[in-house]
């Protein structure tokens, strides 16, 4: 009965950190950084990256969907930025199954970097299918944002991945 | 003759020192004490200018230029009322702060820190100092998001104020401004002022937008000029949001 109890105690207070840590992300998507509009950090992909980077494929595609909808409701629908925030998921659960990284914090970064890339590169792609925007100016741009994306991203990562995947961790090790 | 010298010789440096001090006393007086205040204004120079009195006075400023538009305005409006002329549309709007912007790399937005129940609606224009920002396309109580005119959804018919000449000003994927001609020798020249213009169907007509800083004639399938936005959108603090319905339903989800 105790143990069901403190089962349940634990697995609430786990919701309540994922749901807080996703707010937290959402929040600082608003915070602005004067004079740096192309270098900024994307909270939500930081987030998919260090949920994905030690589950199943599938949760990760679970995640990426979910934060790739609340990313569309706080700043454009259309095309959807779930799309790649669920391929990246999917490609950070993969990684890791085939354990070419250590998990660490610069493992973790340079998840990070190469999957902003990704992910840029994935709405790129889906602004020259449907947005109607030149191609060159579209592909000019995924230039630019790509790479500071993927700076920024990679070097505000080990902030969240640190308490997350410590609590995580230990969850685990409780069992 | 020797009482003469005697009183010279006792008295010569007392009397140059009265008559330089008399001298400088008159330059002085004549000169309205230039030196004097030049010498004040030099010791005043490290309290001079602390940003508080600067504001009291720009404050100042600003009272006595809106009383006098006031004014004005109120002169316009009986000349027009004797002309029967149309009137000018009214842009009072209510202020609100800047609470928010988007970080998202492809589309740019503001986020405002009043929404519906501080009476704000979708289509609502929203002005910064300098000009045109924007207008709300969501909105929720106390929130509302503006599409700033730089993101790359948004088309704004303009007009150039020296000419007339009609355009479509679009916001681009890096971050400029353009605005498209649809002749192919358009009248524009770089200072040209920019308006909404009264074709615009979200935005009332006459709210300077910007001025253009170049003129691309190069491509005749696209000419097109850069323009440099009025209002400084990367570090509006406050903005006026003026109430607007559109008149047709033209409006694209964003």
């Amino acid at each position: 009965m105790l143990n069901r109890q403190t089962h349940l105690q634990r697995t609430s207070l786990n919701w309540l950190i994922i749901i807080g840590s996703v707010g937290l992300c959402a929040l600082l998507t608003f915070i602005p950084l004067p004079n740096l509009r192309l270098l900024v950090p994307d909270w939500f992909l930081i987030w998919v990256v260090v949920w994905s980077v030690k589950r199943a494929w599938r949760q990760g595609l679970l995640a990426g969907i979910a934060l790739g909808w609340i990313q569309d409701g706080l700043v454009a629908a259309h095309p959807s930025h779930a799309v790649s925030l669920a391929l990246v998921g999917v490609l950070t659960a993969l990684m890791q199954k085939q354990r070419f990284v250590s998990e660490d914090f610069i493992s973790v970064a340079l998840i990070t970097f190469a999957m902003a890339i990704v992910q840029q590169t994935v709405i790129a792609i889906q602004m020259s299918l449907v947005s109607g925007f030149p191609l060159e100016e579209i592909w000019q741009h995924h230039r630019q944002v790509a790479l500071g994306s993927a700076i920024m991203s990679s070097l505000w990562a080990p902030l969240i991945y640190a308490p997350l995947n410590r609590w995580w961790t230990w969850l685990q090790e409780q069992g | 003759m020797a009482f003469l010298l005697r009183w010279w010789g006792r008295y010569a440096g007392s009397f140059l020192l009265a008559a330089l001090v008399l001298t400088s006393a008159w330059i002085l007086r004549e000169t309205n004490g230039a030196a004097i205040r030049e010498l004040y204004r030099l010791l005043n120079l490290p309290f001079q200018g602390s940003v508080e009195d600067q504001q009291t006075l720009i404050q100042a400023r600003t009272w006595q230029l809106e009383q006098q538009l006031a004014a004005v305005r109120a002169e316009n409006q009986r000349l027009r009322q004797l002309l029967k002329a149309p009137m000018l549309p009214n842009w009072e709007g209510s202020i609100v702060p800047v609470i928010g912007r988007s970080s998202d790399q492809w589309w740019r937005s503001l986020l405002l820190g009043a929404g519906s129940r501080q009476g704000l609606t979708i289509g609502s224009v929203v002005v910064g100092n300098g000009g045109l920002v924007g207008r709300i396309t969501s909105i929720t109580p106390n929130t509302s998001r503006v599409m700033l005119l730089t993101d790359p959804a948004s088309r704004v018919g303009v007009v150039v104020g020296r000419t007339r000449q009609m355009g479509i000003l679009r916001g681009q994927l890096n971050q400029q401004v353009i605005v498209e001609f649809l002749e192919k020798d358009p009248k524009v020249q770089p200072k040209d002022v920019l308006y909404t213009s009264a074709l615009s169907s979200l935005y009332p007509a006459g709210i300077p937008v910007g001025e253009v800083q170049s003129v691309e004639l190069s491509d005749p399938t696209r000419p097109h000029a850069t323009v440099i936005l009025g209002a400084p959108i990367d570090r509006l603090e406050w903005v006026t949001v003026i109430p607007y319905a559109e008149p047709t339903d033209t409006f694209t989800a964003n």
